[in-house]
């Protein structure tokens, strides 16, 4: 609990004010602080590309929004990141439970992280990796760049991070 | 009734609405008609103008229209059920249900066989799920956008047909800065 309590007080801390999760165990936590935050919006969302348009229209009522995915949810939404986020230079936080690093029980897990970071270098989305709670303390000033610069970021929660909190 | 004339026939309802219009014919349509800084055009990102609309509506007091397609809308069902667990009193969802995908050259859409977009909506657990004819869309929308109490969910079925139209001339972020400017976001412009 020690290092969700950590992420979500340094997203908002970057000005985070609107989560949306398709949700995963490793982001459990995360979503339980959130559910109780009465200082912001969250909801769950069906599937992550839907929830880049809601993201997109959040941004356009000036909220900085980010949405809370496993890796594979990236997958699910290159067009709407292209040609909707990137497009409108849309300013989204990707927070995305990285699957399939070291750590993971499920071997299935392995294939979609394995061409994860290949596609967000593709997309030219910034990545910040975290695989210690030291890492955690870049999360606030990476957030803030996304407004900065006007794009989506990812920020890459790897399992053994994640998996003993 | 098609398309075209339906969103004339809407002008003076929507005209001072935030309104996020699905991509392709329905946007080129609409800044043709009467080009206006509330209107957001999609350029691309199909499925995503309810989801755009929500999201919006979410974080500002104002009405807010999503103008969607049968096709478009078929390929984010999941919207529904977000829109019908989530969807605030200010927003209302215009589904133009012409039984095709208009921009591709009107092959025909689901709706047209089994498919009900009204039922799925209810199902997904919408209240005010109104079918209409193209005639009878204004004097509901009018009524959902009155209504400061409840969002709707409108489906207005008319014919396909497209009109001949070019793609239309402003770039993403110009649409993106002037929509903003209109909610008082940007100062620059």
């Amino acid at each position: 609990m020690k290092i969700s309590k950590k992420i979500i007080t340094n997203l908002k801390s970057g000005g985070v004010d609107f989560f949306l999760s398709v949700p995963c165990k490793l982001l459990a936590n995360m979503i339980t602080i959130l559910e109780n935050d009465k200082d912001i919006y969250y909801s769950t969302i069906p599937r992550e590309e839907e929830g880049m348009g809601i993201c997109a229209g959040a941004y356009l009522g000036n909220k900085l929004p980010c949405i809370m995915m496993q890796n594979t949810g990236i997958g699910n939404s290159v067009n709407s990141i292209v040609s909707l986020l990137q497009l409108y230079q849309m300013p989204v936080v990707f927070l995305i439970s990285y699957r399939g690093t070291p750590g993971e029980p499920v071997g299935a897990q392995g294939g979609m992280a394995s061409v994860t970071e290949d596609i967000l270098k593709t997309l030219r989305i910034p990545m910040l990796n975290c695989n210690n709670e030291e890492d955690l303390d870049k999360i606030s000033t990476f957030t803030n760049h996304a407004k900065v610069i006007e794009s989506p970021v990812a920020v890459m929660l790897n399992f053994n991070l994640m998996n003993n909190d | 009734m098609n398309r075209f004339e339906l969103l004339n026939l809407l002008q003076e309802t929507i005209q001072q609405e935030f309104v996020v219009c699905n991509i392709g014919l329905p946007s080129q349509e609409l800044y043709k008609i009467n080009d206006r800084s509330n209107y957001f055009y999609m350029l691309g990102s199909m499925g995503l103008a309810s989801s755009i609309g929500l999201g919006l509506s979410l974080t500002i007091n104002k009405n807010v229209i999503s103008i969607d397609g049968d096709g478009s809308v078929l390929m984010n069902m999941n919207t529904f059920a977000t829109i019908g667990n989530r969807a605030p009193a200010n927003y209302t969802l215009l589904i133009i249900d012409n039984g095709s995908y208009g921009s591709t050259g009107d092959q025909k859409t689901f709706t047209n066989e089994r498919t009900s977009l009204k039922d799925i909506a209810a199902g997904s657990g919408c209240e005010n799920v109104i079918e209409c004819s193209g005639e009878e869309t204004n004097i509901n929308l009018k009524k959902a956008l009155a209504d400061k109490d409840n969002s709707y969910v409108i489906i207005s079925k008319i014919n396909s047909g497209n009109v001949p139209i070019k793609p239309i001339p402003l770039n993403a972020v110009t649409i993106r800065d002037r929509f903003r400017k209109k909610i008082g976001l940007v100062s620059y412009l």
